[in-house]
């Protein structure tokens, strides 16, 4: 059997007044690539300390191959974790760095040469021993603090946005890597960031956090093409939220009334009866001219057109007076729109999704997350 | 005129202004002290005549030179050992305290830390006074060495507090927890994380008490009992006016000199401590700096 299931049950801490983690079950599968997915403040870092013994919980359970380890002290746990500052020790070499778990272990010195060497050279980093962390560069004091951790041959590895104080292009390379060396080692990866294409590109499966809580946990397939919560849809990178009047199901598909005009939403919760969110992805939205006819089309404004190389992003002011972002590949067939035009906006059915009601705090979340039309969501359509 | 002018006030070019500002303070700080070297090495007794070069004062008198006058050595003797004691006891005390005291998140935290500043902000000689009756009438110290070292302790112990806190914060608690997660229990977390990045600091630390307690005039003679515990100061101060001889300059210049020489040795090994840590390098010698001034 595989080590590294890690089950949190009804998890809690409590930091003062406030609730970091708020009761939270989560089940995660030995050598799943896992990560805690949330805006700053969300409880995932917390999460990850509890499960790492840096914090005490209030209560609940952190079961790692079905053992509780809440009372256990964290050198005791075989967890480790990658921390996003690194904390390399500054005054040991590379070598004794990596090696410095193992001398805690009181492996024998002949066999810590070797695994120290074998693990720096699965980071790439052979021929380093001898270096002081500070003089080397962001992404290579990265690999060391991942070789430390991975050479005492953990069940579960912890990332703490380990990517966070890299630059982009060093990211995209070290997002794959990291993926590589998880299948490899075929260690359980709990993984903390903000960053939801992170999230996207290097998971198996996801739980977006908000507000100490698990708001879903989903393959990233799943989670951009099925959010459960508006929390999710718009932090997910897509803020095309309309608020409507859902008047239940008919022949498969959900009633909905978006101002004067009626849409068909074919998925999510479609018999649902009331106010509602519907939500649809730039990249479905599909702009036609204004002489097209239909249902599910609603006429507009191009209010902004932003050009972004490979891609376009077309924003929209509906009739209704919501505003819509599309997004399309320049792949020579579409369109040269130009701000100011009058369009249809086909929205459609099979691409719209009905979200279950949201209260009201929950939507100034996402509010504070994102501002309706930020362009957040493109990096993520465009890849 | 013109050019003289424009050599002084280009704006363009260097502050000289304040590089002459500079350099005449340096002089004016620094011409006392260089004088009062120069007249320990006096052919005659005087102390503002000069008679010619002499090495009399420091050893060559039989009776009255540094080397060969029992209380002049004897001074020199009870200042290095009074700063000698100080280290020894302020230095790892004061290490502890500033690392409970930013790790030790209770209620009594805060208001602990303003009070550590107490000493700094206390008059010395009301400190002394307060020192003495405490010690006399409470605690029955006797007075003459312990008293000393107690009470130079009690105010370098705030100043050990403050340059290591500033690094502690500096440093934060995650080389500690990458030390506890790799499999060190509490106490070689800090043994073998913590400590480390703490040396800088120790060493600013043990320079910063060492020179409080060779300055130290008012808690050291309060705390005195006698000839037998008189430091260099308080030797200084007694026979200045009366039948001094250039050899106290000389006892001065030694002062000078083991100073400079302890100032100049902590700077090297503070170098070599902190090596391959350009995080918080020069965080230690700033407070120093700010210390001293």
């Amino acid at each position: 059997m595989k080590n590294g299931a890690v089950d949190l049950v009804q998890l809690r801490k409590q930091f003062g007044e406030v609730a970091a983690v708020d009761g939270i079950d989560v089940s995660i599968e030995a050598g799943e690539f896992f990560s805690l997915l949330g805006p700053s403040g969300c409880g995932k870092t917390t999460t990850l300390r509890l499960i790492a013994g840096f914090e005490r919980p209030d209560g609940g359970k952190i079961l790692v191959d079905g053992e509780d380890m809440a009372a256990t002290p964290p050198h005791r746990r075989k967890v480790n974790t990658v921390f996003q500052s690194y904390a390399l020790f500054p005054h040991l070499d590379v070598f004794d760095n990596v090696a410095f778990g193992l001398r805690r272990a009181h492996v024998k010195k002949g066999e810590i040469k070797g695994r120290v060497t074998r693990v720096l050279e699965a980071v790439q980093l052979g021929g380093y021993e001898k270096r002081k962390p500070g003089q080397l560069s962001g992404g290579q004091q990265q690999r060391v603090a991942l070789a430390r951790a991975l050479v005492l041959e953990p069940s579960v590895l912890l990332l703490d946005e380990p990517l966070g104080a890299l630059d982009a292009k060093l990211r995209k390379a070290l997002q794959l890597e990291l993926k590589a060396i998880q299948e490899r080692f075929g260690i359980t990866f709990v993984y903390v960031t903000h960053d939801q294409e992170e999230a996207l590109t290097m998971s198996d499966r996801i739980a977006v956090m908000s507000g100490g809580r698990v708001e879903q946990i989903a393959t990233p397939e799943g989670m951009y093409e099925e959010p459960e919560t508006v929390f999710v849809a718009d932090f997910l990178g897509v803020s095309n939220l309309m608020r409507v009047r859902a008047e239940g199901a008919d022949g498969g598909a959900c009633l909905t009334v978006l101002g004067d005009f009626s849409l068909r939403a074919g998925r999510g919760e479609i018999a649902h009866q009331g106010e509602t969110h519907i939500v649809i992805r730039p990249e479905r939205v599909v702009i036609e001219p204004y002489e097209s006819s239909g249902a599910n089309r609603v006429p507009g404004m191009i209010e902004r057109v932003v050009y972004h190389g490979s891609s376009e992003q077309l924003v929209v002011r509906l009739a209704s007076g919501d505003i819509v972002q599309a997004l399309f590949v320049r792949d020579g067939s579409s369109h040269d729109w130009a701000q100011g035009t009058a369009v249809q906006v086909h929205l459609p059915a099979e691409a719209l999704r009905v979200l279950p009601p949201s209260s009201p705090g929950e939507m100034a979340a996402v509010a504070e997350v994102a501002p309706p039309d930020s362009g957040a969501a493109l990096e993520v359509g465009a890849s | 005129m013109r050019r003289v002018r424009n050599w002084f006030a280009n704006p363009w070019g260097q502050p000289r202004a304040l590089g002459a500002i500079t350099w005449l303070y340096m002089v004016w700080s620094i011409a006392p002290v260089l004088i009062a070297i120069l007249f320990s090495f006096n052919n005659g007794r005087s102390r503002s005549v000069w008679q010619g070069f002499s090495l009399r004062w420091w050893w060559r008198d039989p009776n009255n030179s540094v080397l060969h006058d029992p209380t002049l050595r004897g001074a020199l003797e009870q200042s290095l050992r009074l700063a000698g004691l100080d280290m020894l006891i302020a230095v790892p005390l004061g290490v502890g305290l500033a690392i409970g005291l930013t790790r030790w998140r209770g209620y009594g935290a805060k208001p602990v830390n303003y009070l550590m500043l107490f000493p700094l902000v206390t008059p010395e000689i009301v400190m002394a006074v307060s020192l003495f009756l405490v010690f006399d009438h409470l605690y029955n110290v006797p007075f003459g060495t312990e008293a000393q070292v107690l009470g130079q302790v009690t105010f370098s112990i705030s100043y050990v507090v403050i340059i290591v806190r500033g690094r502690l914060l500096s440093v934060g608690p995650e080389y500690e927890e990458a030390a506890r997660d790799l499999g060190a229990s509490p106490l070689g977390a800090f043994r073998l994380a913590l400590l480390p990045l703490l040396y800088p600091a120790v060493f600013a630390s043990l320079i910063v008490v060492f020179a409080l307690s060779i300055d130290d005039f008012v808690v050291t003679q309060y705390m005195s009992a006698g000839q037998q515990t008189q430091t260099v100061p308080i030797l200084i101060y007694q026979t200045v006016r009366g039948t001094a001889t250039p050899a106290l300059n000389a006892l001065a210049s030694l002062m000078v000199i083991v100073t400079l020489l302890s100032v100049g040795l902590a700077y090297l090994v503070y170098r070599w401590a902190s090596r391959a840590q350009p995080v918080t390098s020069s965080g230690a010698l700033n407070e120093i700096a700010a210390l001293e001034a």
